[in-house]
């Protein structure tokens, strides 16, 4: 874990005034009370109108980080501002401009779509008289409104969590956290559902949103920040992001995978002239070599190999994706696929939940 | 992708606008209405606790009945099993409806409900407030429907009068309403305290299903407390069950009716009434008090 440039000042210097930030948090320490330190001194700052993304691997205080932007919990040490509203001076403001979509589908299973929408429109305040318009339009927004008067219960994961998004719009909030709002959806499921997020932030509407999918951050986000082990690892567009990875991606398979064959081609890419400084990896059927001009140079690296005997079977030359600014920052693989759940938040939050 | 982004601003960046003569007592009646709501699509739910007792009215009417009649001469002349037993049905639903009060609470942590509704700008105590009541209400409505069904049962048996049934009155029947209620918040109070602190599906409901029956049989609900067993005598004067049995027949009765505490300065039946009562009410405090602690903790979740 490198230590990071985590600086909000930065921002705000350059950036626009505290009075355009929809997100302000300050050094932000979240330790529960078994003294897990689930969030370690984050700072966040997001403009309205932002599309924000919140990325890091199971356990790395994404969750307990969102609960104490939207009130759920209180910081062990920082400060939090939404809209300008501080957070533990005037939790009752932020609660009334704010979204907030858990991690879990909270909807009333019992309930119809339209009943859902309709008690949501009930606690935030929306006058009696405008309630069945507004529930018509947000289950038209999230495509609902042909089972508006089915029960909960008999919907897909994906129209459940679509409905749930619906009934954290009822006040036009100006800012919505959602809490990894497309775990456990189908592919399909989740592009639906990416476009009603990228719909909602067209509004104007300013989206903070945690996940472990890295191409959901790719696709939606304007600006993210990666979090793991409780700490910011950085903080940029998806673009600088990957451009910082340095370069291209090359991976080559060879004929004979034995492990001389690969540790002889990895000698050839790194002895041979044709990239400067390209970083090397083994693989189990060759290898992977990132450099600044892997996309140009290849060819002549192929009559290299060619000239010490290494069969190319195949390869591919692909840009940067976030995963492998995850793997450079992380030094793991990112958990876009089969993870498990790492020790210090799960189990902190389990813990909590014993106790409290 | 629906074309409502050519209709306006449904969503956006325009302040939220809160209604205006919103207040806790409007929060209270949407919570309340929720969790009516809730019951009335879980009928199955709902009713269960109400045909548990009804089933065990008649059982036990017809089957103790038969001896019990001894056990209830020697100790109180001249009632009825019937009427004897009608209190202890009445407390059996009270029991069964307030047990399971927590379920809804731990569904509701299950399900994310319990944050979206904290993150709300509603009221926090109104929300628990309008749970309350919604069982309060349920609890009312069982208890006259076993009142109902008790006065029937001793008709068809005696064919006495209403008068012979409820020998206060009507407003000994609402007495009996009143204390079903208090009754029913030590036992919501102590389901909700154990959802709370296991957070647990689970538990809550194999804790309500172990509570509701052993306990009514260590209490005065069967039989007069100086016909049982002197163990059973010892864990039924700490059962708060006795002490709902006690008031409830006190008041049907309109007599004291070999009460655990009497007070025999006062007339019957407050000699009963009244301290059972204001046990009731301590138990009340006691358990209310940590169950609304552990929601303090829950809701607040503050980290040091």
């Amino acid at each position: 874990m490198q230590p990071t440039d985590t600086n909000p000042s930065r921002d705000d210097e350059n950036g626009p005034g505290e009075k355009n930030l929809a997100i302000t948090a300050r050094d932000i320490h979240v330790t529960y009370e078994d003294g897990t330190e689930a969030v370690q001194g984050v700072d966040i700052s997001v403009r309205s109108g932002e599309f924000f993304g919140f990325l890091g691997p199971n356990g790395a205080g994404k969750t307990t980080t969102i609960k104490t932007l939207v009130t759920l919990l209180h910081p062990t040490q920082g400060t939090v501002q939404i809209n300008g509203y501080d957070v533990s001076e005037n939790p009752t403001a932020v609660c009334e401009s704010i979204g907030y979509m858990s991690q879990e589908t909270s909807v009333d299973k019992e309930f119809t779509a339209r009943e859902n929408v309709r008690f949501a429109c009930k606690i935030y305040g929306v006058p009696e008289g405008e309630r069945a318009q507004r529930v018509d339009e947000l289950l038209e927004l999230v495509n609902l409104l042909d089972v508006a008067d089915k029960r909960a219960e008999t919907f897909s994961g994906g129209m459940k969590k679509r409905l749930d998004a619906a009934t954290a719009l009822v006040h036009q909030p100006p800012v919505v956290f959602l809490d990894e709002p497309t775990t456990g959806l189908d592919p399909e499921a989740r592009l639906t559902f990416w476009e009603y997020l990228q719909s909602i932030n067209d509004h104007g509407t300013t989206v903070f949103l945690t996940t472990q999918y890295l191409e959901e951050v790719d696709r939606l986000c304007d600006r993210l920040s990666i979090i793991q082990d409780g700490q910011l690892l950085t903080t940029d567009t998806p673009d600088s992001l990957k451009s910082d990875v340095g370069g291209d991606i090359l991976k080559l398979e060879v004929t004979d995978t034995s492990s001389q064959s690969i540790d002889s081609a990895e000698r050839v890419v790194r002895q041979s002239d044709v990239f400067d400084d390209p970083s090397v990896k083994t693989t189990e059927s060759g290898l992977r070599i990132r450099d600044r001009n892997a996309r140009e140079r290849t060819s002549e690296l192929f009559v290299s190999l060619h000239e010490a005997d290494i069969t190319v079977t195949g390869f591919d030359i692909r840009s940067p994706t976030l995963d492998d600014v995850f793997v450079q920052l992380t030094g793991e693989q990112s958990n876009s696929d089969g993870k498990e759940p790492s020790k210090t938040e799960a189990e902190a939050e389990a813990k909590q939940r014993v106790m409290k | 992708m629906s074309s409502s982004s050519d209709d306006g601003p449904i969503v956006g960046a325009t302040t939220a606008r809160k209604a205006d003569g919103t207040n806790t007592l409007t929060d209270v009646r949407f919570s309340l209405e929720r969790w009516l709501l809730k019951t009335s699509r879980n009928p199955f739910v709902t009713f269960s606790s109400l045909i548990q007792p009804v089933i065990f009215f008649v059982l036990v009417a017809e089957v103790f009945g038969a001896i019990a009649g001894t056990a209830l001469a020697e100790t109180v002349a001249d009632v009825h099993y019937v009427t004897y037993l009608t209190p202890a049905i009445i407390v059996q639903s009270a029991l069964a409806a307030a047990a399971v009060s927590g379920i809804g609470l731990v569904d509701d942590m299950e399900t994310g409900m319990f944050e979206t509704i904290l993150v709300s700008p509603m009221n926090r105590s109104a929300i628990f407030l309008g749970k309350i009541l919604s069982e309060v209400i349920r609890i009312a409505v069982q208890t006259l429907i076993i009142l109902g069904l008790g006065f029937a049962l001793l008709t068809l048996k005696t064919g006495a009068s209403f008068g012979t049934f409820a020998r206060t009155g009507i407003f000994g029947l609402l007495g009996v309403v009143v204390v079903a209620v208090i009754f029913g918040g030590v036992f919501m109070s102590f389901s909700n305290i154990v959802a709370l602190v296991t957070g647990d599906r689970e538990a809550t409901i194999m804790i309500a299903n172990l509570l509701t029956f052993p306990l009514l049989f260590v209490s005065s609900a069967f039989l007069p407390l100086p016909a049982l067993p002197g163990w059973i005598q010892t864990i039924a004067i700490v059962n708060p069950i006795t002490y709902g049995v006690d008031a409830i027949r006190a008041l049907l009765l309109g007599e004291d009716v070999a009460a655990v505490v009497t007070v025999s300065s006062l007339p019957a039946p407050w000699a009963v009434v009244v301290p059972a009562v204001l046990i009731l009410v301590g138990f009340n405090v006691v358990l209310g008090g940590i169950a609304a602690r552990s929601l303090k903790r829950r809701s607040r979740a503050e980290v040091q």
